[in-house]
């Protein structure tokens, strides 16, 4: 190739042997390497407002575009619940015996699962969706999917806000018993950032999988379906599966069955699921313990994210 | 984005000669760097490798027009040093590799194999102009300021000025997507150069900009070599690169050709895109 008036411009070439002491000897740093953990956590931390606007903005305009705007964040979980609320609440009604308010017991369910669900799936998608801030500054990339989860927290207030009402308005159903608030529903919104910070470390798990194989966005959607059902989103666990079977305690303290339980617990409307501080604490360790997970397993690649 | 691309530029708007400057100590030393890419779902044949074992024959079954991933390499054992103060051209026809090379040098890409070693974080600007095409412009300075590890509060006291100097006007508070390119390129100069970088990589950014633009971000470019930076240069004006820079790499297919004093490159490349009848480079040298 052009080997024409070439050669004679080149410089003559460094062996890597020499290289690494010429770089090493002006006191160069290398380039595309991992950071060690302690500075990576460090550098994420400093970037925390970084995370806050990235977010706040994605939030903004995330749902611009379309003629109701941010009133689809409220809408598309209400049309969920509604499906498995005539589903699950009157044609299959034997799904959760000793329920007095089976409508709001599945609002509930499914609309903490949006949250889940919706955190899940846009950090699975988060590096290949944020190519272009990725190959345009260098910061800890764990910066993305902790955004983007972020992101799905601030668009959960107001459906928080929406769960409230709609399961208050639930209690004047045929059949549904009353739900009136009570002060065990401040404590929401800790149980909100509980699931979110479980979240997080679930999608930067993903974000790590779903950078190195895209087909898994493809399968992603019926995962998730599959764990709507395992985590009793409409269903009592405790009472459709039968005692003494071997996979009961799994789907009973599995993480998302434990925040379900959680949010049905603080609404407080159920005799049957008291807000117990075994409850909290098992809350507490898993978000803890998946998020470590989730951030560790993230920061083990973190030099390939970019590659195509 | 309607606006031609002008690769153009008019003699009266460059500036003099670069005075050469003693050179600094090394700032950047790249050790035999690889960069290999990935494609999912090129089409059979051509380049794809052939796979013949039974689980590659199982995964290619449902996808008839697509081979399986085909690695296409851009940047092949290219090795360079450069100093404080000196201002280089990257040369080299289109697909030849001169921006994965940037990337990788700047930690934005990894490199597959190789190593690259610098003396700061390098500040690439891209053609790509927008970051997030549905943010505003204001929101877009923010958010790039602080990818550049900037407090909140550094970022906002620095908002008005990014902005007076990428000339937007009221546009400051549209979205980026409505932006022309040479308005999204001048905001991206201005906010790559918030702080002043050591090294800074221009990536074909400022073909977009008008006469007044250049002249600005010319002085900055400028301002920033005195501050004994170097400043990596790619264009497709042989022109401009002989005006803005002391030493040229030629690359092509992922090799380096040349390396040397500006004038010596430039020419032998001029002599190669010449002599190649029907040059597959779409664009125009001088």
């Amino acid at each position: 190739m052009a080997d024409h008036t070439a050669d004679a411009l080149l410089a003559p070439r460094l062996t890597s042997a020499q290289a690494a002491e010429l770089a090493s000897s002006a006191g160069l740093t290398e380039m595309g390497i991992r950071p060690p953990l302690g500075r990576y956590a460090a550098q994420v931390w400093q970037r925390r407002s970084f995370i806050w606007n990235l977010s706040a903005s994605r939030a903004y305009s995330k749902n611009q575009g379309s003629y109701l705007g941010q009133s689809w964040a409220v809408l598309r979980p209400m049309l969920d619940a509604a499906v498995y609320v005539i589903i699950f609440g009157f044609l299959f009604d034997s799904s959760a015996p000793g329920i007095d308010n089976r409508a709001a017991f599945i609002t509930i369910g499914t609309f903490t699962y949006t949250l889940f669900q919706t955190s899940v799936m846009s950090g699975l998608n988060s590096i290949p969706s944020n190519l272009q801030l990725i190959r345009s500054h260098r910061f800890p990339r764990a910066v993305v999917p902790l955004a983007t989860v972020m992101t799905e927290t601030v668009l959960f207030a107001p459906i928080l806000v929406a769960m409230l009402v709609i399961t208050m308005v639930t209690g004047l159903l045929p059949g549904m018993g009353a739900v009136w608030p009570t002060w065990s529903w401040l404590l929401l919104p800790f149980a909100a950032v509980l699931l979110a910070i479980f979240s997080s470390g679930v999608a930067m798990f993903f974000a790590r999988v779903g950078a190195r194989a895209p087909d898994i966005a493809n399968a992603m959607p019926f995962i998730l379906t599959l764990g709507r059902y395992a985590s009793g989103g409409m269903f009592l666990i405790s009472a459709m599966i039968p005692e003494g079977a071997w996979y009961r305690p799994i789907l009973l303290h599995q993480p998302v069955a434990i925040y379900l339980e959680l949010f049905r617990a603080v609404f407080g409307n159920e005799s049957l699921i008291p807000m117990t501080p075994m409850l909290w604490l098992e809350a507490i360790l898993w978000a803890v313990v998946v998020f470590v997970i989730g951030f560790l397993y993230f920061w083990r690649a973190e030099e390939t994210y970019g590659r195509d | 984005m309607t606006e031609d691309i002008d690769f153009e530029i008019d003699p009266e708007n460059l500036p003099k000669r670069l005075e050469r400057k003693p050179l600094g100590p090394p700032s950047v030393v790249v050790d035999d760097l690889h960069i290999t890419y990935r494609v999912f779902g090129a089409r059979r044949g051509g380049t794809t490798r052939q796979r013949t074992s039974l689980w590659d024959k199982a995964i290619s079954l449902g996808r008839p027009d697509t081979g399986p991933i085909t690695e296409a390499p851009a940047v092949r054992g290219v090795s360079f040093v450069a100093h404080h103060g000196e201002s280089i051209g990257i040369l080299g026809t289109n697909g030849s590799g001169k921006s994965t090379l940037l990337r990788a040098v700047a930690g934005l890409l990894p490199a597959t194999s190789g190593r690259v070693f610098t003396s700061a974080e390098p500040e690439l600007m891209g053609v790509n102009a927008a970051l997030l095409p549905r943010l505003t412009g204001e929101r877009n300075i923010m958010i790039g300021g602080l990818a550049l590890g900037l407090n909140a509060k550094q970022v906002r006291e620095s908002v008005p000025k990014v902005a007076e100097f990428a000339e937007l006007g009221d546009f400051l508070y549209l979205p980026m997507s409505s932006y022309s390119s040479g308005m999204a390129s001048r905001l991206r100069f201005a906010i790559s150069t918030i702080r002043t970088p050591e090294i800074l990589m221009i990536d074909e950014a400022l073909a977009t900009g008008d006469a007044s633009f250049r002249k600005k971000s010319t002085a900055r470019i400028e301002e920033i070599r005195e501050k004994a930076g170097t400043v990596f240069f790619v264009s497709h004006s042989l022109a401009s690169v002989r005006a803005m820079c002391t030493r040229a790499l030629w690359i092509e297919k992922g090799e380096l050709v040349a390396d040397g004093d500006v004038d010596d490159v430039a020419d032998a490349y001029n002599a190669f895109v010449e002599g190649r009848t029907n040059a597959s480079s779409g664009a125009k040298l001088r």
